[in-house]
């Protein structure tokens, strides 16, 4: 028998017996579209936050004195070394050949008010110039900090959406003045909304010039350095040419660690990695439980199927029909009916995770190796949990069979 | 000859006893003979006729088909000489409920790999055999019980087996539409089927040519009846 009447036989049964098809592709659906939703949320936020973390982009990377804390012993450990200052930086900047730029950065976090609007905890950066064309920042209005304020240490401000939502809802925040812990800085550039990331507003944030900063707050603080390449190829030569002319300035002994840690986003990233990794994983093959239970559902199905139909597999062996045949017929079905759930399954996972990611901050994006999956897996939860009933009704004695009331 | 068993033998082992259903029975029939096959229940006609129609193997002794022993063949092996030599009429029709008339029709052919429009023809052409032309697309509910019947006969035809085997084929009919089945039989005789009717009633047997009595396994003995007297 060819597989083309097979098929015919499967969809004819499948017809006949359409409540019992339907309460099946249920099963298969809710499983499908639990794993669809699921591991396009997931993506959809691996996405996102790969594109966030890229922001720093690929030739950029930074010194910290701090490097990723993941324990109390590593922050014990890194803050009793010594702190970056400003003449680090500015050794970096001289000595490096394969950098193309050098920029220094600190922060604090602080009070920002205007007249009687106030905002707190304000992410305050001192920066030198070089560091706006290194993170991602985009100006909306006025100007960047530049040289020339950075030379004359001007209390000038280059601020985020947020200061502006918050301390100017109807007014042009350019040019107006707002007093930082109680020191009065200029407004000259607003920066375009960024959003938030990891439940961190990224807008509520304001540059200064690293100079002003720290007259203002202090030359205590560790400077960040910000280095950028000319290209992705000399990412790692220069990160050893910036690790060695900072070893040597820090007097680190010729085995020990590097007193300082170098950052890029691939490190950013891993860290990401390492985090959510596991809780994915579990996250999907909890999904793919309801994926199993739809599979014990066909099989469930299918059994009461060859039960129900042992008159007819009895007639059919009678006739003609070889064990294939029968097998054939019964897999065909399974298969059909995980294939017909799955593809619904799949439709329905891929709009749930678009509702979710229209009407909750969770981001979704639909993979298309994630479609493929999902018709892969369901047609193989169809076949496998088809094998066993397909195989005891090719088993059927035909006497026995045909005897079955 | 068509078919030659020598000394079969069927024993079922019921755990502590062993059940002798034929102890030894041969039998030989010739191409285009009508054969009956009685006895009354218990008497092993019908695990005879399972031997007979391949649907079992002998638990000893020898069969051969048409030049096939099939005695030791697997199930696969026996599926294939079922559709090729054997054309079922069974007591209870045994037809695909939700199919129609026709689908029932070319079901062995489906089996045997006949291409759909050649199945379509030769199906469409047993119907008409047997006189359903106009109920092909008919399904088993919807057709009267002798009608059942024809469809069930036309099945059994329709791949020009070497044998069509009838078990008690009247016995879920009236006496008229069993007359009618039993006219149909005669008739496929005459065009030169073998056929071998297995019954427990002596009016039906008694269109036969030859019959063979069975009793406690064991064939009790054969008679041939003459034309005119099957005849009425």
């Amino acid at each position: 028998m060819q597989w083309f009447e097979s098929v015919l036989v499967a969809l004819g049964s499948l017809r006949a017996n359409k409540l019992r098809s339907i309460l099946t592709l249920v099963g298969v659906i809710i499983g499908v579209t639990t794993v669809i939703a699921v591991v396009s949320v997931i993506s959809g936020m691996n996405r996102y936050v790969a594109s966030t973390i890229n922001q720093l982009g690929a030739t950029t990377f930074f010194v910290t004195k701090w490097g990723i804390i993941t324990s109390e012993e590593a922050w014990l450990a890194a803050r009793d070394r010594k702190s970056f200052k400003a003449l680090d930086m500015e050794a970096v900047r001289e000595q490096c050949e394969s950098c193309r730029r050098v920029g220094g950065s600190v922060e604090t976090y602080r009070k920002v008010q205007y007249e009687d609007r106030s905002l707190a905890d304000v992410n305050i950066n001192g920066i030198t110039p070089e560091v706006l064309q290194m993170v991602d920042t985009r100006l909306q209005e006025g100007r960047l900090l530049n040289e020339s304020d950075e030379e004359h240490h001007r209390r000038v401000a280059y601020v985020g959406m947020e200061l502006k939502k918050q301390l100017f809802p109807t007014l042009d925040p350019i040019g107006r003045e707002i007093k930082i812990a109680g020191t009065a800085y200029t407004i000259i550039g607003l920066a375009e909304e960024k959003g938030s990331f990891l439940g961190n507003n990224m807008d509520n944030v304001v540059y200064l010039p690293m100079s002003t900063f720290e007259r203002q707050f202090g030359r205590h603080r560790s400077v960040d350095i910000f280095v950028q390449v000319a290209d992705v190829q000399v990412m790692s030569s220069t990160q050893d040419e910036v690790r060695a002319i900072l070893r040597a300035r820090r007097h680190d002994k010729f085995k020990a660690d590097d007193s300082f840690s170098i950052l890029t986003s691939e490190t950013f990233m891993n860290l990401y990695r390492s985090i959510t990794g596991t809780a994915f994983v579990a996250m999907v093959g909890i999904a793919s439980i309801s994926l199993l239970v739809g599979g014990i559902v066909i099989m469930n199905i299918m059994m009461v199927s060859v039960t129900e139909r042992t008159r007819e597999i009895g007639i059919r062996k009678a006739i003609g029909a070889r064990r294939f045949n029968i097998m054939l017929q019964f897999l065909i079905e399974a298969v059909t009916v995980s294939v017909v759930g799955g593809i619904v399954g799949i439709v329905l996972g891929g709009s749930a995770a678009k509702i979710l990611s229209m009407t909750t901050p969770l981001p979704a994006s639909i993979e298309w190796w994630s479609v493929a999956a999902g018709l892969i897996v369901s047609s193989g939860v169809g076949l496998i949990s088809g094998v066993w009933p397909a195989m005891k009704a090719a088993r059927l004695d035909p006497i026995e069979a045909l005897r079955y009331e | 000859m068509l078919i030659a068993t020598r000394d079969l033998w069927k024993t079922y082992d019921m755990g502590a006893e062993k059940i002798h259903a034929l102890r030894g029975v041969t039998v030989s029939v010739e191409k285009g003979e009508y054969l009956a096959i009685m006895g009354p229940s218990g008497s092993g006609k019908s695990t005879l006729m399972n031997l007979i129609g391949c649907l079992d193997t002998p638990s000893q002794g020898e069969y051969v088909l048409n030049g096939t022993n099939v005695s030791s063949l697997d199930d696969d092996e026996l599926a294939r000489i079922r559709n090729k030599e054997i054309g079922f009429v069974f007591q209870t029709f045994n037809l695909l409920p939700r199919a129609t008339a026709l689908h029932n029709v070319e079901l062995p052919l489906i089996y045997n790999g006949t291409p759909p429009s050649e199945r379509r023809r030769l199906a469409e052409q047993a119907l008409g055999t047997v006189g359903l032309s106009d109920r092909m697309t008919h399904k088993p509910n919807e057709l009267s019980g002798g009608q059942r019947q024809r469809v069930a006969i036309a099945r059994a035809l329709v791949n020009r087996p070497s044998l069509i085997l009838a078990d008690e084929p009247t016995g879920n009919l009236d006496t008229a539409t069993g007359q009618d089945i039993m006219t149909l039989f005669d008739d496929l005789h005459q065009q030169g089927n073998t056929i071998i009717l297995v019954t427990h009633e002596a009016d039906v047997a008694s269109f036969a040519n030859r019959v063979i009595h069975v009793r406690d396994g064991q064939v009790e003995r054969e008679e041939t009846i003459a034309r005119e007297t099957a005849r009425r």
